[in-house]
C-alpha cells in the first residue's frame, strides 16, 4: 500500500480539469486508488466521484493506492501534475501549485 | 469510443467538442450534429445519422449520444433507425444533460473504458448537484 498526504493549493481548488487528470491517470493502472477528503473517501477512476468532493483550496487530502502497482500509480499522477507539485521533507506532503496553468502537459 | 454531440445549435456542439478535447483529450472521436442543413437554430436526423456513422467508421468501436432538448430526439430515433441492426448495436443514447455529460463522457472514453463504462459515466451528474451549498 502506498499513501499520499496532499494540500491542494490552487485557488479553485480540485476543480474539472486538475480531477479530469488525475481521474486520467489513476485509470491506467490496475491498483485500486482511493482519495480521501474529510471524512469521505471515493475511488480515484471515477471523475463524477471526484467532482462530488468538491475540494476546496487548502483542502488536505490522502491519496491510497492498493494493488500490484501501488507505488507507481502514486508516483505517477504526482508526475502528472509535473512541476506544479512540490514534495515535503518528510516526502508526506505534496501541494498542487495555484497555478492551474503550469499542470498543462 | 466515440461521442456524437447533438444540438438544437451549431456553435454550441462546436464549443463543447472543444471542451471534450480538452479535457478528454483529442484521441476521443467525436463527431458534431448542430443545427439544420441550412444553418438554422434546429436538428435534423440526416446529420445526426452522419454524425454516428462517421464516428463508427472512423474506427470507434462504439458511440454514446448526447443530446440537447425537445425535437433532438425525435430527430435522434428518426436517425437510429435508419442505421442497420449492426451499426445502431453500437450505440448508446444518453439521458445525460448534454454539457456535463459530453464532459464526463469524453474523459471516461480517454481512459479506454467500454461502451456501457463511458454511457454510465455521463449519467453521472445526475446524482451530483451543481450548487452543492445551495
Amino acid at each position: 500500500m502506498a499513501e499520499l498526504h496532499l494540500t491542494v493549493l490552487d485557488p479553485a481548488g480540485l476543480h474539472a480539469r486538475p480531477a479530469a487528470k488525475v481521474v486520467k491517470v489513476a485509470s491506467r493502472f490496475e491498483s485500486r486508488i482511493v482519495l480521501r477528503s474529510g471524512n469521505r473517501a471515493v475511488d480515484v477512476k471515477s471523475l463524477i466521484a471526484v467532482l462530488g468532493l468538491t475540494i476546496r483550496p487548502m483542502s488536505e487530502i490522502t491519496l491510497t493506492a492498493e494493488g500490484p502497482d501501488a507505488d507507481v500509480a502514486l508516483a505517477a499522477l504526482v508526475d502528472e501534475l509535473g512541476a506544479a507539485v512540490t514534495q515535503s521533507s518528510d516526502g508526506s506532503a505534496v501541494a498542487l501549485a495555484p497555478d492551474g496553468a503550469t499542470v498543462q502537459p | 469510443m466515440g461521442l456524437v454531440l447533438v444540438s438544437h445549435s451549431e456553435q454550441l456542439v462546436a464549443g463543447l467538442g472543444a471542451i471534450v478535447a480538452q479535457f478528454g483529450g483529442s484521441e476521443v472521436p467525436v463527431a458534431l450534429a448542430g443545427g439544420t442543413e441550412d444553418g438554422r437554430i434546429g436538428t435534423t436526423a440526416p446529420r445526426i445519422e452522419a454524425a454516428i456513422r462517421s464516428v463508427l467508421e472512423g474506427g470507434a468501436e462504439g458511440a454514446v449520444v448526447l443530446l440537447d432538448f425537445g425535437s433532438a430526439l425525435l430527430s435522434l430515433e428518426v436517425a437510429l433507425e435508419m442505421l442497420e441492426p449492426e451499426i445502431r448495436a453500437r450505440v448508446r443514447v444518453s439521458d445525460a444533460p448534454l454539457v456535463e455529460g459530453a464532459f464526463l463522457a469524453g474523459v471516461q472514453a480517454s481512459t479506454g473504458a467500454t461502451l456501457d463504462e463511458v454511457a454510465e459515466a455521463a449519467r453521472g451528474w445526475q446524482s451530483l448537484p451543481k450548487v452543492p451549498e445551495a
